[in-house]
């Protein structure tokens, strides 16, 4: 995707070891990463840099950042909390994995390397840095109002959003699927979701109580239709203009194969897939595992990131929920 | 009391916004579709409001407005759109077919319920 383009992302380095600044310097320039570094090392100012810059594509941090041991943990967990959208890419003196770390903490990193081999941090940045594909805005705002519609779905779970990631695999999670299709001058292609039914279906049987014991996979169906809809809205409403001129027109369009036996969809081209997991955990059930639910992004017919723009927001539209009267 | 239509193809959505209207006092009765909800309507005419979502498989439901007020001669019916579209051309349309107003989902209850009895009485 874009492969005939040079576009380079901006990181955030958060690594005071000096004496392989050098060095790591001209890996980023191979990778096409521009790092940038704060000036103070403090929690303060660099949560102020990810404020005052939007357009990130990651975060490169040091577990011992800041001089003292387990401070750069502390600090990925502010920052994730804030732009859990930012891949964060963790150098560690010993280790070149997350061992150690609690299943939380690690969920938080994209991949955790040594300066021995940068060969897997390589193959990591080159999969999970989507800002050198899809605009930064775009990807934080799916992520804002698909929790929103997850939320109203879902009214008795937190929703916990990890990393955005691109995937090149085919392989489809879970055995219940959605998938529509997303139609814009600048892009083109599919939404779809994937969960596992049995874990989706004890959720929300248990959010209805006592009449959702005999709901069956039609109901869980119903509800991942839903969610589907109500982020399909929210995609047309923010990114697709108003005036675009694709509906109606001559649309070229490809097969879609899909082998159940294999678990399997190709959509007939190699682009990776803009990925998403949701993990739903329920507020007043604390021993029921978290439920994952993933969201994938194919723009196989037609990509052109260049004429992305937001929708310009409307005074007079009322708040999403809420009766406008004619 | 007053009779309420809700149309929408899903399910999730006909339970929610039913047992919510339901819940405020309300007789609520669903439809699947524009094309059932046509149906509904004529069967029964207590039936004072519609709320129907847009995108619905068989008669969408911009479609059911027109043919409410056009075919039907029904003027005295409201109707509510709620839909996740939010299109300005879709609620000139809606507005054209004597739509009374636009509810973008999610659905917000308690924000809307007010308004509704209102129109209602």
């Amino acid at each position: 995707m874009n492969s005939d383009k040079q576009i380079v992302s901006k990181v955030l380095v958060l690594d005071d070891a000096s004496a392989h600044f050098d060095s790591m310097k001209a890996f980023y320039e191979e990778c096409g990463l521009i790092g940038i570094r704060p000036q103070q090392t403090g929690v303060a100012s660099v949560m102020s840099i990810l404020k005052s810059n939007v357009d990130l594509g990651g975060i490169m941090l040091y577990e011992n950042f800041g001089g003292k041991a387990g401070q750069g943990l502390e600090l990925a967990r502010e920052i994730h909390e804030s732009r859990p959208e930012l891949p964060i890419f963790l150098r560690r003196d010993a280790v070149a994995s997350v061992a150690g770390l609690s299943e939380k903490d690690a969920g938080m990193f994209r991949c955790a390397y040594t300066l021995a081999d940068l060969q897997q941090l390589r193959a990591t940045l080159d999969s999970s840095i989507f800002s050198r594909v899809y605009p930064n805005d775009l990807v934080r705002g799916i992520t804002e109002f698909t929790r929103t519609s997850l939320e109203s779905l879902f009214a008795n779970c937190d929703i916990d959003i990890e990393t955005p990631y691109l995937v090149k695999d085919r392989i489809i999670y879970g055995e219940v699927f959605t998938m529509i299709s997303i139609e814009s001058n600048w892009c083109r292609g599919y939404m779809m979701f994937q969960a596992s039914e049995d874990a989706v279906l004890d959720l929300v049987r248990r959010a209805a109580g006592s009449g959702g014991e005999t709901w069956t996979f039609r109901e869980l169906n119903n509800v991942l239709g839903e969610l589907t809809n109500l982020v399909w809205g929210s995609f047309k409403n923010r990114y697709v203009g108003h005036n675009d001129s694709q509906a109606g027109q001559n649309q070229t369009q490809v097969p879609i194969i899909i082998n159940h036996r294999s678990g399997y969809i190709s959509f007939g081209s190699e682009d990776p897939q803009l990925c998403f997991k949701y993990v739903l955990r329920e507020r007043n059930t604390p021993d029921a595992a978290p439920v994952p639910i993933y969201q994938r992004f194919v723009f196989n017919l037609n990509w052109s990131p260049e004429a992305f723009k937001e929708n310009p927001t409307v005074e007079s539209l009322v708040d999403s929920g809420e009766l406008e009267l004619f | 009391m007053a009779q309420i239509l809700v149309v929408d193809d899903s399910s999730t959505v006909r339970n929610e916004v039913g047992d919510f209207l339901k819940a405020n006092g309300l007789l609520v009765t669903t439809a699947v579709d524009g094309k059932d909800g046509l149906d509904k309507l004529k069967a029964d005419p207590s039936i004072k409001l519609v709320v129907s979502d847009v995108n619905m498989p068989n008669m969408d439901g911009l479609t059911m407005a027109e043919k409410i007020r056009n075919e039907h001669k029904n003027s005295t019916v409201g109707i509510i759109m709620l839909t996740t579209e939010n299109s300005p051309a879709m609620k000139e349309r809606g507005k054209a077919a004597g739509i009374k107003g636009w509810i973008v989902k999610p659905f917000n209850g308690p924000a809307v319920i007010a308004t509704l009895q209102k129109l209602v009485n």
